[in-house]
């Protein structure tokens, strides 16, 4: 290592603060960069479940009941 | 647009996929289900590969690098400001070459692409501005100067903001991708004039450090975990890309049975 110990590197003579700052938000940013998107990932294919599931159920209600109107609000009720 | 599809098929025409089968890639590259499949069997191994390459050149640069003989330790910010001052600008060439592609092909993955790119590289040049300014305050004694390459980083940052709010400008799709590959495509104006303003106004920003026509202007125990992190910084940014890239995939073709087959298989699991 360049600096003779752990706290002569966390210090930089006087630099540490401004070497640190930087460091730690460019990490953060760049993690948010990766992980935003994992979760908009599980989102959105939650959202195509749900539309699946929804689907799944109008026709269900259709099958069942053929002359009851498939709107729906009637098929949300029912679940 | 349509002259200049005509005008690339006449120059390209021997490139240009109408019998041959060597363009297959190409068009399979553009099927956007491919795309989902392949970069999903992609990621570990570039995840992996950009998390080691970043994690060694930080240590190297920050703990092993000598220190500066004019400016000391805070000269240690050059290991994230220029690979993220980097990627900012292939980054935007990256977008606006997707753009062009789209506009030319009418491929529909690459305007997925350019899209993608715009928040990352915004994300990017905001790192390389705010580690710049903080970088700044111990070497020039400000941490905000109107100098030419911080204003045209700025504006950089202003294109890739026009091209993230034009995508919500349009209520049609392919109207909304036109206008920004088109705006993309303008504004690579300004990568030259980044590059080339250091030397044209000479002013406090130091000019640059590494060149492809001329050795490093650093001793090689600075400049190689320099380069280290400029590989791991593309890598980062190879990883990100495909990442909201899936997304948007995911977002355009939530109708489709493809999608549908993935979520029941997922759901089976």
């Amino acid at each position: 290592m360049y600096f003779e110990n752990f706290a002569a590197l966390i210090n930089m003579d006087g630099h540490g603060v401004y070497v640190w700052a930087s460091v730690a938000v460019t990490l953060a940013t760049m993690l948010w960069l990766v992980i935003a998107p994992l979760y908009k990932q599980r989102a959105l294919l939650n959202e195509v479940s749900r539309d699946m599931q929804r689907q799944q159920d109008r026709e269900l209600a259709a099958k069942t009941n053929p002359s009851a109107p498939s709107s729906s609000e009637n098929t949300e009720e029912s679940n | 647009m349509s002259w200049l599809s005509k005008l690339f098929s006449k120059l390209f025409a021997k490139w240009l996929p109408n019998e041959s089968s060597s363009w297959q890639w190409f068009y399979r590259l553009g099927s956007p289900k491919w795309f989902y499949r392949r970069s999903g069997q992609w990621l570990p191994w570039l995840s992996l590969a950009a998390l080691l390459v970043l994690a060694t050149g930080l240590v190297w640069g920050l703990a092993f690098a000598p220190e500066d003989a004019k400016q000391g330790n805070s000269f240690r910010i050059i290991y994230i400001h220029v690979p993220a001052a980097f990627l900012a600008q292939s980054g935007y060439f990256i977008m606006a070459i997707a753009g062009a592609i789209g506009l030319i092909w009418k491929m529909k993955i690459s305007y997925m692409v350019m899209k993608a790119a715009a928040p990352i590289g915004a994300v990017l040049t905001f790192v390389a501005l705010f580690t710049g300014a903080v970088w700044g305050k111990p070497t020039w004694g400000a941490y905000w100067v109107w100098d030419a390459r911080i204003t045209s980083m700025l504006i950089l940052l202003f294109l890739y903001a026009g091209v993230m709010a034009l995508q919500y400008a349009y209520h049609s799709i392919d109207a909304a991708s036109k206008a920004s590959a088109i705006l993309a495509l303008v504004g690579t104006v300004n990568i030259p004039i980044i590059n080339k303003s250091v030397d044209w106004w000479y002013t406090l920003h130091q000019p640059a450090t590494i060149k492809l026509t001329s050795a490093p202007s650093m001793h090689m125990d600075m400049f190689m975990p320099l380069l280290v992190m400029i590989v791991g910084f593309y890598l980062f940014y190879g990883v990100a890309l495909i990442l909201h890239t899936r997304n948007e995939i995911l977002r355009r073709e939530r109708k489709t049975s493809w999608v549908r087959e993935l979520v029941n298989a997922k759901a089976g699991l």
